[in-house]
């Protein structure tokens, strides 16, 4: 089983934890070099752990355990305005960050308001491209219940955050509900805040685990890293994307971060080492997200085999 | 500790919780736009079925306008009068205040912190800008920074001693208005 961990150390020979990485047969999720610090996402063969630990302590370097790697979690809040900016969705995003999801920051366009909130069809279909969504919502009890029609039909888990305590028949639509970080005008820097958000970075775990297991009853073709890799060795391009990660990784395929139209032929030619082409184990159709490409690994039941 | 003599927060239903943070919200807010020590009294009222959101707050007495002996040292020279500036803060109000007072041929800045002005009548009590109106202007900030998003029906009525907010979601009503200001005579009578 595959081990996702969070590498932070100094630049100098971080090339040997690569090595290592690949000799294990582990794959890069994400390279992110500041300056002469470097954070790498990996996931790592379980049984070949502590090789890497070894080598991280060598380096003095800090491995830990990253439970959200390879996956992409949207946090929405009902607009962009200083009301909901910066300090909760902000805090919110850079602590699941921290434990290795790639997260989206969404506002809604019409998100706000107990009676007038909306949101579109565009929006509901932006969303459910991601494992999971984090809603931050306010203070008062009755808007949280009020505003269940933003979520109701979104299918990826949604986990809702606000400030009252609700029993949870209140909110039938929603995968769970982290309470006590409802609107606020300060950085989270309280010990009861911080464990609030580790209490949304564990439910947001719990509900990714639940995806994962719903997976594993029908498992997909191929493994959406196994894809990340090909995708990279076979179209070189994707490395001159400007966006940080290149290749977003999902739970159910990945998110490759170029124009639709000009690549969408070139990753359905993308061969595996079993002649597979990627084609014809995925789907492969246009983000909602700017230009980029989604691929959809089918599963097993509509293949008829896993490699 | 509050700062403020009252400070009092109602809201209807069951929403302690709301109240309390709204409370804490109120204060960062009004802390960060240095607001909280110019006013005296406040109280807020919400009530979360209509929806409806409304301050009333007294302010403390009124703030003098800032003069240019208040930003710098006003001494006679040769050939007319010196600012020494110690308040750079509103150097950009002073020098359009002076441009305008005496034409901007005889207002010279020698050096970053020195005015020098070619007249005999000195500057000192030259009102450089309107504190009290800036003031005005922030906490009319502050209180669309403080009512929820969503209420985009707003009403501000402000006096020289004295604010009344109204933020709704449908459209504010002058029976809903009387009903609010029924509702803070009580509270401030309690």
């Amino acid at each position: 089983m595959l081990e996702p961990v969070m590498f932070t150390g100094g630049l100098y020979k971080h090339d040997l934890v690569l090595e290592l990485v690949e000799d294990l047969g582990g794959y890069i999720l994400q390279k992110n070099v500041t300056q002469t610090e470097i954070i790498l996402l990996l996931l790592v063969p379980s049984e070949d752990m502590n090789a890497l630990e070894i080598l991280s302590r060598e380096l003095r370097g800090e491995l830990v355990r990253a439970p959200l790697a390879g996956t992409e979690v949207a946090v929405v809040t009902p607009t962009l305005a200083i009301h909901h900016l910066p300090h909760v969705a902000c805090d919110t995003a850079e602590y699941l960050r921290r434990h290795g999801s790639k997260t989206n920051m969404i506002g809604m366009a019409r998100g706000v308001g107990r009676e007038i909130a909306q949101i579109n069809e565009y929006e509901t279909a932006l969303i459910n491209e991601h494992d999971a969504a984090v809603f931050i919502f306010g203070n008062f009890g009755d808007c949280i219940k009020k505003k269940e029609q933003l979520y109701r039909n979104i299918s990826v888990p949604v986990i809702v955050t606000g400030g009252p305590k609700m029993k949870k028949e209140d909110l039938p639509y929603a995968f769970g509900y982290v309470p006590s970080i409802g609107r606020m005008a300060h950085r989270t820097r309280k010990a009861t805040e911080i464990a609030t958000l580790d209490n949304i970075v564990e439910m947001v775990g719990r509900a990714l685990d639940q995806t994962r297991a719903a997976i594993t009853k029908d498992p997909l073709t191929t493994s959406p890293p196994r894809v990340m890799d090909a995708v990279r060795e076979q179209v070189p391009e994707v490395e001159f994307s400007y966006s940080p990660l290149p290749i977003a990784l999902n739970l159910n395929g990945v998110r490759v971060k170029l124009p639709y139209q000009l690549y969408k032929d070139k990753l359905a030619a993308v061969t595996f080492d079993e002649g597979v082409r990627l084609g014809e184990v995925a789907t492969i159709r246009p983000s909602r997200m700017k230009d980029y490409i989604l691929v959809r690994i089918l599963p097993s039941s509509e293949t008829g085999f896993v490699f | 500790m509050d700062p403020m003599e009252v400070f009092k927060i109602e809201v209807t239903g069951e929403e302690e919780y709301g109240a309390k943070k709204y409370r804490e919200i109120i204060m960062d807010i009004l802390q960060d736009l240095g607001l909280i020590r110019s006013i005296g009294r406040l109280y807020v009222y919400v009530d979360i079925t209509i929806p409806v959101f409304a301050v009333y707050g007294l302010l403390r007495s009124g703030i003098p306008p800032l003069t240019v002996k208040d930003v710098g040292d006003v001494m006679r020279v040769g050939g007319g009068h010196q600012i020494k500036i110690n308040d750079e803060e509103h150097m950009a109000d002073l020098l359009k205040a002076l441009w305008k007072r005496y034409g901007r041929e005889r207002v010279e800045q020698p050096a970053r912190d020195v005015v020098i002005i070619a007249s005999d009548t000195p500057p000192s009590d030259l009102m450089v800008t309107d504190m009290e109106a800036e003031f005005l202007q922030d906490l009319t900030d502050a209180l669309v920074r403080i009512a929820p998003e969503g209420f985009r029906n707003r009403r501000n009525v402000m006096t020289k001693d004295s604010f009344f907010f109204i933020a709704a979601e449908e459209s504010i009503k002058p029976e809903l208005i009387s009903e609010i200001e029924e509702k803070i005579r009580e509270m401030e009578n309690a």
